[in-house]
């Protein structure tokens, strides 16, 4: 008896449970957003995080000994020429999406903020509290981006999320 | 330097496609397989087999003297004939009367002289007191 | 009670399939509030669940002798905990578990993840419904624990052999291990399906797939020590169907895990990882088919049942859905970048994913050739233990080699030259090494000899690694906690080392040697000598008959001076069992083996095995579980890079 009881309870729990989105309204909208655009940005987001990451690694390896002075610099140009264009495509397409000239700046602080609560950023944006105009300057000055780069990288106190 | 456009990887993996398929050839050409087989399927086999069966008594003899342990073999399910064993070695745990045993060895003559013993692990539960 | 049982489990097969057939379709037309409720019938799925497992566990433990399963699993006089895990004793129960431990990860993956894979999640949920309505289905329609019997005094009990703490913790660690591939693999689908084959999935499942392996890895190797201390042949693995049934789904787990690490640095190998985690999703749920059906013999006896047929089907048709899925999504999975060079690390990963594919394959192949040649030619053909040996050398051996060159060797492409230049070190040492062991007497097996110096080569790569990174860090904790899966990685890698010396210390170069002794002879084994002293019989009377136990003493000098004894058991209710005995020398690594074989006349024959290094194999087990726990430790970084990557996508 009591067996039946509970396992009538069980069953109108079920439809309860399952009903439930259907009862009450949680304001979000009724068809579930995935926008296409969201799929190209993350496909640029790996990209820059890819190739930051393997700057990253690069210069951990040259730390410790693992990767000598000649193949180091035959190696990091060219990385972080990739690790620049990366993340020229990146701003260029987050750029485009911002409806006026406040928003460019706004979409880059947000960066800015997500990214500095992220202070060991393993996408490699370290520079917790860096102006955004910095970063502006930084993609159009490419050359002069990787000395600076280079001393962050060289912190022996950055983290490495391999 | 000039290099190839095309990525290795085609061609190693189909490289290494190549040997495993060339390292399995040799391999089954050179030692091959042990058939598998029961009691009523064994007449006839004459090299190396692996049978298996249902011990049946009674159990005779001693795996370490040289009669060996004498007993027979049916089948599993089902009637069979029976093939009278002949085993020297240690008698492996749970070897009883009624228990499902693998024997490896050769026919020789009407008797099955095995070298390998294995039984079975009978059901994880006793029978009821 | 077991009505309750049965009406919970009925409506965990109705949740399951309204969260098949809802979510899919919730997924196809993107309506947010179906979605949510297929996700939420997948929660309250595992809840259903859970009550069906308490009134499993409720009659177990007070011996509630009117379900058939409790009869058959247990009895009066077992101990409480004993009671507790015949849970998954039986089919029935095993399915239950499996049910419960699906439903319990999906539930807490789903509710994980349902916001930054949204799109992602919500084809994850039918996938999970779908693999949920076949466990239910089998529970409700086909093995269902709740079956009522006439109630008996007492039941039938559990074996001696398998009342011990190894079989307590073995088989839920396999199961942790097998339902934990289903969540990648159900995440991959649904990035498959989405069209969203984008990094996330990989990210949001990594730790899952982390802790799936560990579990089936750590698992095995309870099992393997449980058979060598209790079943006592004095070995650990048999190449036992259900042996490999366990070790094939990890293989592939070892590839997967591999592999998405090429396809987080360099986008590539993405074809790759997909077939990998549904191969390793389909090998684990074979893995059961296979154990659970009888269909293969094997030492390991369970019944012969009708789930077989089953679970066949779902294996055949969750195998053509994958590959369906992989084949239509195949445009999206091409690689961002190609391979450049046969020597690079890439191409390394590449000939790892290779040979563990090969390894798993052909063991799969030894599995299923029983059956296919029962088949074909109506004869059942075997492969015997020396085709497993054989391809396990073949293929383990480059892959231990890889597990050095591996992490040392340049991305994108490096020369032999350089190649050479950063190996220098640990091809001295292997050379060294190799040298030091043929003059010790290690030339007697060429493929040991060859294992031990490729291992020397892995391990001083290793030490090379902690100690570069701790000079330049300052501190070896520091080091690892913030690098911990390169470094975490670092000691699985250990282990596996480790693993590899005792298995090949304990089959290449140990000894087997069997003797009748009178009282007061000796026999003579690489390191000791053993004396038969005296021998002992005790009789005894038990609920389930008279049993005789013969027990054996031999005095040891040498390596070990002192007293072993070993019994064999005579029982009217079991036969014949042996107890061996054990010394185990911890400064060697080594064991020396005994066991009484038989009593005839005045002479007893022992049968003594001397086996260096093998424990080391246990050891490893630690040591694996340890690298791995630092690899899975979690990372609030990288939940926000799963973050920051989302947002930007957003913004």
């Amino acid at each position: 008896m009591i067996a039946l009881v509970l396992g009538a309870l069980i069953a109108v729990a079920a439809v309860v449970i399952v009903a439930l989105p259907f009862i009450r309204d949680n304001g979000e909208p009724e068809l579930i957003d995935f926008g296409s655009e969201s799929e190209e940005i993350l496909e640029l987001i790996e990209e820059r995080d890819r190739a930051l990451a393997a700057l990253k690694e690069l210069e951990f390896d040259h730390r410790t000994g693992k990767v000598d002075d000649e193949d180091y610099r035959e190696t990091v140009g060219p990385l972080r020429r990739q690790a620049a264009e990366a993340l020229q495509a990146l701003d260029a397409r987050t750029g485009k999406r911002s409806t006026g000239e406040g928003s460019a700046a706004e979409d880059l602080g947000e960066q800015e903020h997500v990214q500095g609560d992220d202070h060991d950023g393993d996408s490699g944006r370290d520079d917790v509290g860096e102006p955004a105009v910095d970063e502006r300057a930084h993609q159009v000055a490419a050359r002069r981006e990787p000395d600076q780069r280079n001393e962050r990288e060289r912190d022996p106190e950055r983290e490495h999320d391999l | 330097m000039a290099r190839s456009r095309r990525s290795p990887a085609r061609l190693v993996i189909a490289l290494a496609i190549a040997a495993l398929l060339a390292v399995f050839l040799v391999y089954t050409a050179l030692s091959g397989t042990t058939p598998a087989l029961q009691p009523s399927n064994l007449a006839g086999h004459n090299g190396t087999v692996s049978l298996t069966g249902k011990v049946i008594g009674p159990v005779k003899g001693d795996a370490h003297l040289q009669g060996g342990l004498r007993f027979k073999l049916h089948n599993i399910n089902g009637v069979s004939p029976t093939v009278p064993i002949i085993y020297h070695g240690s008698v492996p745990d749970l070897f009883e009367v009624g228990r499902d045993v693998n024997v490896t060895g050769q026919l020789q003559g009407a008797s099955f002289v095995a070298t390998a013993l294995t039984t079975k692990c009978p059901s994880k539960y006793t029978s009821k007191a | 009670m077991p009505d309750l049982g049965r009406a919970a489990l009925v409506v965990s097969f109705m949740l399951a399939l309204y969260a098949l057939v809802a979510g899919t379709a919730a997924a196809i037309t993107r309506q947010r509030r179906m979605a949510d409720s297929a996700r939420y019938a997948l929660i309250a799925c595992f809840g259903s669940t859970a009550v069906a497992s308490g009134v499993l566990v409720r009659a177990l433990v007070t011996h509630d002798f009117s379900y058939a399963y409790v009869q058959a699993h247990t009895s009066r006089d077992l101990k409480t905990i004993y009671s507790l895990t015949a849970f998954w004793g039986g089919e029935e129960g095993s399915l239950l578990l499996w049910l419960l431990v699906l439903t319990g990860y999906a539930a807490l993956a789903v509710t994980l993840n349902r916001k930054l894979l949204k799109d992602v999640v919500v084809w994850v949920v039918p996938v999970i419904g779908g693999i949920a309505t076949f466990f239910s289905f089998m529970l409700v329609a086909v093995a269902s624990p709740f079956t009522t019997v006439p109630r008996s005094v007492d039941g039938a009990g559990l074996v001696p052999s398998l009342q011990n703490p190894y079989m307590v913790a073995h088989p839920p660690m396999l199961y942790l291990g097998y339902v934990g591939l289903s969540i990648p693999f159900a995440f991959a689908a649904g990035a498959m399906l989405s069209g969203h084959t984008d990094e996330r999935w990989i990210i949001a499942t990594r730790r899952w797939t982390l802790a799936a392996w560990t579990f089936l890895g750590f698992g095995q190797i309870l099992g393997a020590h449980w058979a060598y201390v209790e079943v006592g042949w004095g070995g650990y693995y048999a190449w036992d169907p259900v042996e490999n049934a366990a070790l094939m789904p990890w293989l592939a787990a070892t590839a997967f895990l591999h592999s998405v690490m090429i396809q987080e640095r360099k986008g590539m190998l993405r074809i790759w990882n997909m077939v990998l985690v549904a191969l390793a999703f389909e090998l684990s749920v074979f893995g059961t088919f296979l154990t659970r059906s009888g269909v293969i013999e094997s030492i390991h006896s369970f019944a012969k049942s009708s789930i077989g047929g089953w679970f066949l089907g779902f294996v055949v048709a969750s195998t053509l859905f994958s590959m369906a899925l992989i084949l239509w999504r195949l445009p999206l999975l091409k690689a961002r970048t190609k391979l450049e060079s046969p020597l690079s690390r890439e191409a390394t990963f590449l000939y790892n994913n290779l040979l563990l594919v090969a390894l798993t394959l052909t063991i799969f192949w030894g599995e299923i050739f029983p059956i296919l040649t029962q088949l074909f030619t109506g004869q059942q053909q075997t492969m015997g233990r020396p085709y497993f040996d054989f391809f396990l050398r073949i293929f383990g051996l480059p892959l231990l080699l890889l597990m050095g060159i591996g992490p040392l060797i340049a991305w994108r492409r490096s020369s032999a030259r350089a190649l050479m230049k950063t190996l220098r070190w640990p091809i001295a040492v292997a050379l060294v090494t190799g040298a030091a062991l043929i003059i010790a007497g290690a030339g007697s097996s060429a493929p040991g000899l060859i294992a031990y110096t490729f291992c020397a080569f892995v391990l001083t790569t290793i030490v090379i690694e902690f100690v570069r990174g701790t000079r330049a860090t300052g501190s070896l904790f520091q080091l690892v906690a913030r690098n911990r899966r390169r470094y975490g990685g670092y000691i699985v890698h250990a282990s596996i080392v480790l693993l590899a010396i005792g298995i090949v210390g304990s089959s290449a170069y140990g000894t087997t040697k069997e003797l009748p002794l009178a009282r007061g002879q000796t026999m003579t084994v690489p390191g000791y000598k053993l004396t038969y002293a005296s021998l002992k019989d005790t009789p005894s009377v038990t609920e389930t008959g008279r049993s005789v136990e013969t027990r054996g003493y031999l005095k040891v000098s040498g390596r070990f001076n002192g007293t072993m004894s070993t019994a064999y058991v005579n029982s009217s209710a079991l036969g014949i069992s042996h107890e061996v005995g054990i010394h185990t020398d911890w400064l060697r690594g080594e064991d020396l083996y005994v066991i009484l074989d038989q009593v005839v006349g005045n002479k007893v024959y022992f049968k003594v095995l001397v086996k260096p290094l093998v424990n080391l194999i246990w050891i490893a087990g630690y040591v694996f579980l340890f690298g791995s726990l630092v690899t899975l430790w979690p990372d609030a970084r990288e939940q926000r890079r799963l973050v920051t990557r989302l947002s930007l996508a957003r913004a």
